[in-house]
């Protein structure tokens, strides 16, 4: 039952209104649905649609997104291209309208596919908090989260010399991640110089996967290394049961579908 | 928190409306406003009948809470049909190609189409299927409602010159 809804019009007076015991609502694509069924405690919501957080800046070298940015805002800006095919491959278009970029990092899985993205392009997070403004990589955000009083303002990251997106779902559009792999690498004399690979779909939150980069760093991208990728990250993953797949299949179908994703075939 | 008072635009018309702090656009719109022609299916997002054109985008109405978006222009199905209550371009598509059975994902189906063919006005087979990936169908299956939005493209191409018949209205 929601029993308040407010609609500041400042970060500060957002952030002063979650003080009292009241939780941000960006785009309400998760939070909603969750509210809708009449059976939740009294609930005190926070929209943050009016607080001036959205807007993207491209410069030669960094994107900024600002964290209420719609993904169906994305979808449509073709400066933000290496991300059209992962936020194509989220909901569709009614739900894209709303979701937030912010949004989609809080998001349990098996949804969150944008976030996996922004892993793997090595995004940073700006923070809002009562202390002022502060950084923090992605990768870390997900783990530890954000104080109750802070708020996320925005995303950041480097342009990539060549990014990766596969996802697996049950139908062509508008499906949950089976298994999702993103993946920014560059290549220096035929062999792998740098990787960064980012799973969805196969643990509680998209997971950064090292024991998978270091696997193919120093070797050619073919079908041997990314096997011993694949094999390296079997440890790390934590797959898990849902209506979409069971952990048994994700965890078997994703050397394939890495394979897939840094391949192509 | 008491209610408030909620200004929308509303096919094209100011309305007032009160609303409380649990009150969905979508149920603004059918118990506040009468505009019953928006369904309410899932209630969580995935169905996609009440979706609805929430300035120019489509949105699915039953997650917005409607305190949330005052001011916004919004467009129903009702706001579809020409000033003498004819049937726009890709409503009588709709019809020609037989694209609706109980009707009840109509609505949706037509407002997720009208947002295609903004977008893409001579859409392939493919972006009709993607723009309408979100609207669930349980009679026609959907290769009539696909082939309707492409017929109703189709029409509006050949016809240039009834201005009136925007595409996707």
């Amino acid at each position: 039952m929601l029993t308040a809804v407010l609609v500041p019009e400042s970060l500060d007076a957002a952030r002063a209104a979650l003080a009292e015991e009241a939780r941000p609502l960006a785009g309400g694509t998760y939070l909603m649905p969750r509210l809708n069924d009449h059976a939740t405690p009294p609930t005190r919501l926070v929209s943050l649609r009016r607080v001036g957080l959205d807007g993207i800046a491209v410069g030669p070298d960094t994107v900024t997104i600002g964290a209420t940015t719609t993904l169906a805002r994305i979808e449509d800006d073709e400066r933000l291209a290496v991300l059209h095919p992962c936020v194509r491959s989220i909901a569709a278009r009614p739900v894209r309208s709303l979701a937030t970029v912010a949004g989609n990092l809080f998001v349990g899985q098996p949804y969150g596919d944008l976030a996996v993205a922004l892993l793997a392009l090595g995004a940073d997070v700006e923070i809002q908090g009562a202390a002022g403004a502060r950084t923090l990589p992605l990768e870390h955000m997900l783990s530890i989260g954000v104080a109750g009083d802070e708020l996320v303002t925005g995303v950041r990251f480097s342009r990539p010399a060549a990014f990766r997106y596969h996802k697996a779902g049950r139908r062509r559009f508008n499906t949950a991640s089976i298994v999702t792999v993103a993946a920014a690498l560059t290549m220096a004399d035929g062999a792998v110089h740098d990787a960064r690979i980012a799973l969805g779909g196969l643990a509680p939150r998209p997971l950064r996967c090292a024991t998978a980069e270091r696997a193919l760093v120093g070797r050619p991208l073919d079908e041997a290394s990314v096997r011993d990728a694949a094999h390296a990250a079997d440890p790390l993953i934590e797959p898990f049961d849902d209506a979409y797949a069971s952990a048994w299949y994700r965890r078997r179908v994703f050397p394939v579908h890495l394979r897939r994703a840094l391949l192509g075939h | 928190m008491p209610s408030q008072i909620v200004t929308l635009r509303v096919n094209g018309s100011p309305r007032e409306l009160i609303a409380r702090p649990s009150t969905t656009l979508l149920r603004a719109l059918r118990e506040n406003l009468g505009l019953t022609g928006t369904k309410r299916g899932c209630s969580h997002g995935a169905c996609g009948t009440c979706t609805v054109l929430l300035d120019g985008e489509p949105v699915v109405s039953c997650l917005v809470p409607v305190v949330t978006v005052d001011g916004a222009e919004v467009t129903t199905v009702e706001g579809l049909a020409g000033p003498d209550g004819g049937l726009s371009p890709l409503q009588q598509a709709f019809l020609d190609n037989f694209a609706q059975q109980c009707g009840f994902c109509t609505p949706g189906m037509l407002m997720s189409s009208c947002a295609v063919l903004r977008r893409t006005p001579a859409p392939t087979r493919d972006e009709v299927s993607e723009g309408l990936s979100g609207n669930v169908c349980r009679c026609t299956g959907y290769e009539p409602i696909v082939a309707a939005v492409l017929d109703a493209a189709e029409r509006t191409r050949q016809a240039p010159a009834v201005t009136t018949a925007e595409v996707g209205s």
